[in-house]
């Protein structure tokens, strides 16, 4: 048996006083691309930073490849291998492109050498704006350069929180392009409200619901399942 | 009637902290005590307590600011000083009739509401607790230096001596009347609170953000917060005034509004009796060390105690004497049921 | 024009001055989000640890190195056991930071007493040189070169290493930076003792300039900081610098030809800056 890259377990966590996520599993295996959907403040988001270890854990169980990194501090679980593309796409405004991917290597090897200039012919875009701020970059080049800066590492798992929101549509396409060739090399967690680019993206799907994980399986059934997507996504609702 | 007054009173107590009715007993009982306390000790202790009650004012106006609006005032002792030192110049130029008094409260009155205007429009433009902090600490040291510069009126750094009024010179009347002055203050205070001005401030102190967003000009209740603190803080610094026959610019130094700072911190911010609580506290601290200072000289250093206090309650007590009494009460007892 | 070029001089020295305390206390602020109110207080102990050195080496240079280390463990132990407590907590920041700024002066006060003590400028920067036909301290020139030397030191740091590049992106984002792997504390440690090294070497500069160190010197130079921050935009090295230069020319200008209003002209400028442009003549809009 496939032993799964990540594993929660009843995760539960807290945003100050306001207990956002109440229990959520799921396993993610080696090679797949899972989405995570559900409605505003389903607790997706926050799902993704407890992982990270930004926020305080209240109980349950995080495990990356067998080790438990629950309770780490947000650098270490980083340097373990979990990659991170936040929501709003933050890349450092006061650094250039190249800093920005500079500051994200967290080695200095050939291989990450390898992979970023993979990552700049991935992105064109930012291998032309590559002395500029970042301040200066559009949304779009702004989201491929937070994407860009994980693919440089070698990266166990990678998060990505909601990398099309605000986007407009011509420039989601091209970010789905991108992460379908993400998929390839890595393994994903994804949370997307968009859901045919979820349903292309993703292997397996999870749904989150007041904090809970309530329903999972392979996102080709989800596709067909109108009552299913009515029920925790409202689609077309 | 008496039953209605006394359901009236504890509903004001009882409204937004949490105590149980036994209080009523413990509160009578120390009113009592208060009451007697000149009839059963010497003049030091009447002294010590009549600049309790006085102090306990100034850390109550503090407590508005910054336990229910939020607000980090670092000026805030040029109120005080502004009150004591107007009620100085005004008995010392001008002598010490009933009117002069009059005069000096309303001096000091006006004084304080221009002031915290001035403050206000300053200090809250930048809209943030840090810039609130750094713009009004540097008020209030331009104030003290003001004050340092300007000799004729103020005689600087020697200090102004002057007389007060007849009926405050017996120690023991004094003594009553800043016992009165603190409870019409704290009763006066907790009415605004209630107030629905006082109830949107608490609303600013938890959230501007929400506060802004539900079309409230915070910037403005926040500045009626400063007037009301700094009147009441005013008039705080005239009785001071009364207790000590004395004005320097020590009153107006950043120093005195951490004294003011400290008493809320460990008393308990947010609820207006932990300011009198915690200037009982830090007073009899200061009075017992000083004390001491027989036994070793390092006792002579109150400001190490005071600024060691001061962190580790931050650190470690932050809701201060009043909430770890409240946190012990609830782990006894259980709370009361609302009416 | 004589007196014009040497208020000019003064008043830059004076800025360098500021610029050294007021360095420390933007990027602390901009980055970590702590307002440090003991930040006049390593002024303080640099002006005595370069006073007391001195009086037993005879050494100015020794006095303001033993200065900066000592403004540097002061501030690594402060952020260490005080500060970090404390993150995110805005207000306990600047409680826990104003009662180790009381302990401190206290203990200052304590051993080196209340009088304010005798601060002698080094022999070699006593003199006089003459500029144009005016003569001009020294120590003043050495003041304004310490100065710019600081603020070229500092605007390579932030630019051209790694440390400025974390520094620059923590002021954006300290929690992003450390998913990104970067143990962001470590950094703020840094930049916390460094800073104050850096008022710690004002102080140290300071008091052979007036003459004299006493107890009371750190609060009055830490308003001018906070006022420098204030006008300039919290966060901004420009905006310091700038900020530095203003108030330094304004505070020798205004001293000379209008004495009465040199009390009150840092707080009317802050005021009309703050009206003007409420984020400071630098300010990051919503930062």
């Amino acid at each position: 048996m496939v032993k799964p890259v990540l594993k929660l377990e009843n995760l539960s966590s807290f945003i100050g006083a306001f207990h956002i996520v109440q229990g959520v599993s799921l396993d993610v295996f080696p090679g797949e691309a899972v989405v995570i959907l559900g409605r505003n403040g389903a607790g997706k988001t926050t799902t993704l930073r407890t992982i990270m270890g930004l926020l305080r854990v209240a109980g349950g169980v995080i495990e990356l490849a067998g080790e438990t990194i629950l309770g780490l501090p947000a650098h270490q679980v980083a340097r373990r291998g979990v990659g991170y593309v936040p929501e709003d796409c933050i890349v450092f405004n006061f650094l250039t492109v190249k800093e920005n991917l500079q500051i994200a290597m967290r080695k200095a090897d050939k291989e990450t050498y390898a992979r970023q200039s993979y990552a700049l012919d991935l992105f064109p875009d930012l291998k032309k704006a590559y002395s500029r701020y970042a301040a200066t970059l559009s949304g779009g080049q702004r989201q491929m350069l937070a994407i860009a800066r994980v693919l440089q590492n070698d990266n166990k798992i990678i998060l990505i929180d909601e990398p099309s929101k605000g986007l407009a549509p011509i420039i989601v396409e091209r970010v789905g392009e991108a992460l379908i060739t993400m998929k390839n090399s890595c393994t994903l967690i994804l949370v997307e409200q968009n859901f045919p680019l979820a349903c292309a993206v993703g292997d397996r799907y999870y749904i989150l619901n007041g904090g809970r994980s309530v329903h999972s399986g392979h996102v080709t059934e989800l596709a067909n399942d109108v009552q299913l997507q009515n029920r925790f996504l409202s689609i077309g609702a | 009637m008496l039953a209605s007054l006394q359901s009236r009173l504890y509903d004001l107590v009882r409204r937004d902290t949490f105590l149980p009715r036994f209080h009523f007993l413990a509160i009578g009982l120390l009113g009592i005590m208060l009451l007697l306390l000149p009839q059963l000790t010497g003049l030091v202790l009447v002294g010590l307590f009549t600049r309790i009650f006085v102090l306990a004012v100034f850390g109550m106006s503090y407590d508005l600011l910054r336990g229910y609006a939020g607000i980090i005032n670092l000026g805030h002792a040029l109120f005080f000083g502004g009150g004591t030192y107007i009620a100085g110049i005004v008995f010392a130029n001008y002598g010490t009739s009933p009117t002069m008094l009059g005069l000096a409260v309303l001096g000091t009155t006006a004084y304080a509401m221009l002031a915290a205007l001035l403050m206000g429009k300053i200090a809250f433009r930048r809209g943030n607790v840090v810039a609130c902090a750094m713009i009004t600490l540097a008020l209030g040291e331009i104030v003290r230096q003001i004050a340092e510069s300007w000799r004729a009126v103020t005689h600087g750094a020697d200090g102004l001596t002057f007389p007060i009024p007849m009926m405050f010179r017996d120690r023991v009347a004094l003594y009553y009347y800043a016992l009165a002055f603190m409870v019409i203050m704290m009763l006066a205070l907790r009415q605004f609170i209630m107030s629905p001005t006082g109830r949107v401030l608490l609303a600013i102190r938890e959230n501007e953000q929400r506060a802004i967003f539900l079309g409230y000009n915070t910037a403005s209740y926040k500045l009626v917060a400063l007037q009301v603190a700094g009147v009441v803080c005013g008039w705080s610094g005239v009785m001071f005034a009364l207790t000590s026959r004395f004005a320097n610019t020590e009153l107006l130094t950043v120093q005195q509004t951490l004294n003011a700072l400290l008493v809320t911190i460990v008393g308990g911010t947010g609820t207006l009796y932990g300011a009198i609580v915690g200037t009982a506290f830090v007073q009899l601290a200061q009075h017992t060390l000083l004390g001491l200072r027989g036994v070793h000289l390092i006792f002579e250093r109150w400001l190490l105690f005071f600024g060691a206090i001061y962190v580790f309650v931050v650190l470690f007590m932050p809701t201060g004497i009043v909430g770890l009494y409240q946190r012990l009460i609830s782990h006894w007892l259980k709370p009361v049921k609302p009416r | 024009m004589d007196t014009f070029l040497i208020l000019l001089v003064n008043g830059l020295a004076d800025a360098s001055l500021i610029f050294l305390m007021a360095a420390g206390l933007s990027i602390i602020l901009g980055m970590m989000g702590v307002l440090n109110f003991a930040h006049g207080t390593m002024f303080l102990w640099g002006g005595y640890t370069s006073v007391w050195i001195m009086a037993r080496t005879g050494s100015f240079w020794l006095g303001a190195l033993g200065a900066v280390a000592v403004g540097a463990l002061m501030g690594l132990v402060f952020e260490r056991l005080f500060v970090r407590p404390a993150y995110g907590k805005v207000t306990a920041q600047i409680l826990i930071t104003l009662g180790l700024m009381i302990v401190f002066t206290d203990l200052a006060r304590l051993l080196w007493g209340a009088t304010p003590l005798p601060a002698l400028r080094p022999a070699v920067l006593d003199g006089m040189v003459a500029v144009g036909g005016v003569r001009i301290a020294e120590y003043r020139i050495f003041l304004i070169i310490i100065g710019v030397l600081v603020a070229i030191g500092i605007h390579a740091l932030i630019n051209r290493t790694r440390i400025g590049m974390v520094m620059r992106a923590g002021v954006q984002s300290p929690e992003m930076v450390q998913a990104l792997g970067i143990d962001i504390s470590r950094y703020f440690t840094l930049v916390f003792a460094g800073g104050a090294a850096l008022a710690a070497l004002g102080g140290a500069l300071y008091v052979p300039l007036v003459g004299s160190v006493w107890s009371g010197m750190g609060m009055e130079n830490q308003i001018l900081a906070f006022i420098v921050v204030v006008v300039g935009g919290m966060g901004s090295f420009i905006g310091t610098a700038a900020g530095s230069l203003l108030l330094g020319l304004m505070g020798t200008f205004v001293a000379w030809f209008f004495p009465p209003a040199a009390v009150v002209a840092n707080v009317l400028l802050m005021a009309v800056v703050l009206v003007w442009k409420p984020a400071g003549l630098f300010g990051l809009e919503g930062k």
